[in-house]
């Protein structure tokens, strides 16, 4: 455990209190990563700020062009938010695969995408969603497309101190779909998952956004397949020539969840499933 | 709300119904403190890594893993442990009854942390369905039974 947790009640309280910590420092927010990896001594720091009670992280708001989710919301209540029930299938369809109900009533997409995990369901569903991450350092803010966040396995972007404060999804009215192959049906880490979000325009995709979880070293946008497919007719052939092109996509290895074969094979048919499922 | 750099924290907090203030190490996680320091010792430690669910309380009315949680994530807030599960008579809850006449228990280390995820499901969702309450046990082991006594339990106490 860190020898010390602070609490500030505010972002304002956050900016002052951090540097007069001087210590190694990490933001606790559901806890569900970090204080497992603490229980399993593989965390360190000295310190930690515990931002899970902030107000300004914990909101869901909607403007005329975007939802904002605070990156402190619980992975429950965005599963019964209706602006993210309107405007972000994929993430919606996701949810039910994330964790377990109890983990989901602690668990936060800040923390998730801080995590930088390349398995992360939450994040994964957002990046097909086409969501932008807002970040602020004291008075610095700044936003970025949420895949370009992620670096490599357990490695963002994000800089000291620097905190998630919340997901921009741009509202267009499109169909989304999440398929997870794990090891079980539910609460387990995937081996290969795939998010697709489609803006339709009769039975041609008006846009297609592809991310797939856990066959990249990062939460993966599938900008070739993605880009091909739009203006496309949604027939069965276009959906098996899809599903070709992103198994040359992905780049999965071998571990101790699955075999980087068969992963490649998933992702085409866990991408079918998916654009099939849009079809119907 | 907190004396900047100090290792302890003053908590307020409501457990089972009652009024807590207490000063506690900022860095205890809430199993410690519901186990060693409130010695309310039916809620369990099992993995430590939020899989089996056997350290699941109630905070603020939804089912959470005590084992993953830090007692400063409390303040404010209401916790319910095993122990504050009880009937209206003050005598066992329904589910706990129920849990007695199907044979739900065996060794009984998971009983607690079941009892109170099927709680939770059963406040938000009086008339769930057997699905859903495979849903909402499913971060929840238990090694013994092999489920089929649990559900039927759950699905007893839910016609009450």
């Amino acid at each position: 455990m860190p020898e010390i947790i602070v609490k500030p009640a505010s972002l304002k309280e956050l900016w002052k209190t951090l540097p007069a910590l001087g210590k190694a420092r990490r933001y606790l927010a559901g806890g569900t990563d970090i204080v497992t990896a603490d229980n399993a001594g593989a965390e360190s720091s000295e310190c930690w700020v515990d931002i899970s009670d902030l107000p300004e992280l914990g909101a869901i708001k909607e403007t005329a062009r975007a939802l904002f989710i605070g990156s402190g919301v619980k992975i429950s209540a965005i599963e019964n938010s209706a602006p993210a029930r309107r405007w972000c299938p994929a993430l919606i369809a996701a949810i039910p695969h994330f964790a377990s109900p109890s983990l989901r009533n602690m668990a936060t997409l800040g923390g998730n995408a801080a995590n930088g995990s390349p398995c992360a369901d939450g994040v994964c569903a957002l990046v097909a969603e086409g969501a932008f991450v807002h970040l602020a350092h004291n008075g610095k803010k700044r936003c970025l497309p949420l895949k370009d966040l992620f670096l490599g396995p357990k490695r963002t972007a994000l800089e000291k101190d620097e905190l998630i404060t919340a997901f921009e999804v741009p509202k267009t009215k499109h169909f989304g779909a999440y398929l997870k192959l794990g090891p079980r049906a539910y609460f387990g880490i995937s081996k290969a998952a795939v998010a697709v979000s489609l803006e339709m325009s009769g039975k041609t995709v008006k846009r297609a956004s592809i991310a797939l979880g856990s066959v990249a070293p990062v939460p993966f946008y599938a900008v070739k397949t993605s880009a091909w497919l739009a203006g496309k007719p949604l027939s069965s052939e276009v959906v098996l020539a899809a599903a070709a092109l992103v198994m040359t996509e992905v780049s999965p290895i071998t571990d101790s969840r699955s075999e980087a074969d068969y992963r490649r094979e998933m992702c085409g048919v866990l991408l079918e499933r998916a654009l099939k499922s849009v079809c119907r | 709300m907190i004396s900047r750099n100090s290792k302890s924290f003053s908590l307020s907090c409501r457990v089972n119904g009652s009024e807590l203030e207490r000063e506690i190490p900022s860095s205890r996680s809430l199993l410690d403190f519901i186990r060693e320091d409130l010695g309310l010792k039916g809620t369990k430690e099992g993995c430590g890594e939020g899989e089996c669910g056997a350290c699941m309380v109630l905070v603020d009315g939804l089912a959470v893993n005590s084992c993953l949680m830090m007692a400063v994530q409390l303040q404010g807030k209401e916790l319910v442990t095993i122990e504050g599960i009880k009937g209206k008579d003050g005598g066992l809850h329904s589910l706990q009854k129920t849990f007695l006449a199907e044979g739900a228990v065996q060794c009984g280390f998971c009983t607690p942390g079941l009892i109170i995820a099927s709680e939770a499901l059963l406040r938000r969702k009086p008339d769930a369905t057997l699905e859903d309450i495979k849903l909402e046990l499913t971060g929840n082991l238990c090694r013994c039974t092999g489920y089929e006594k649990v559900l039927s339990a759950v699905e007893k106490a839910r016609r009450k």
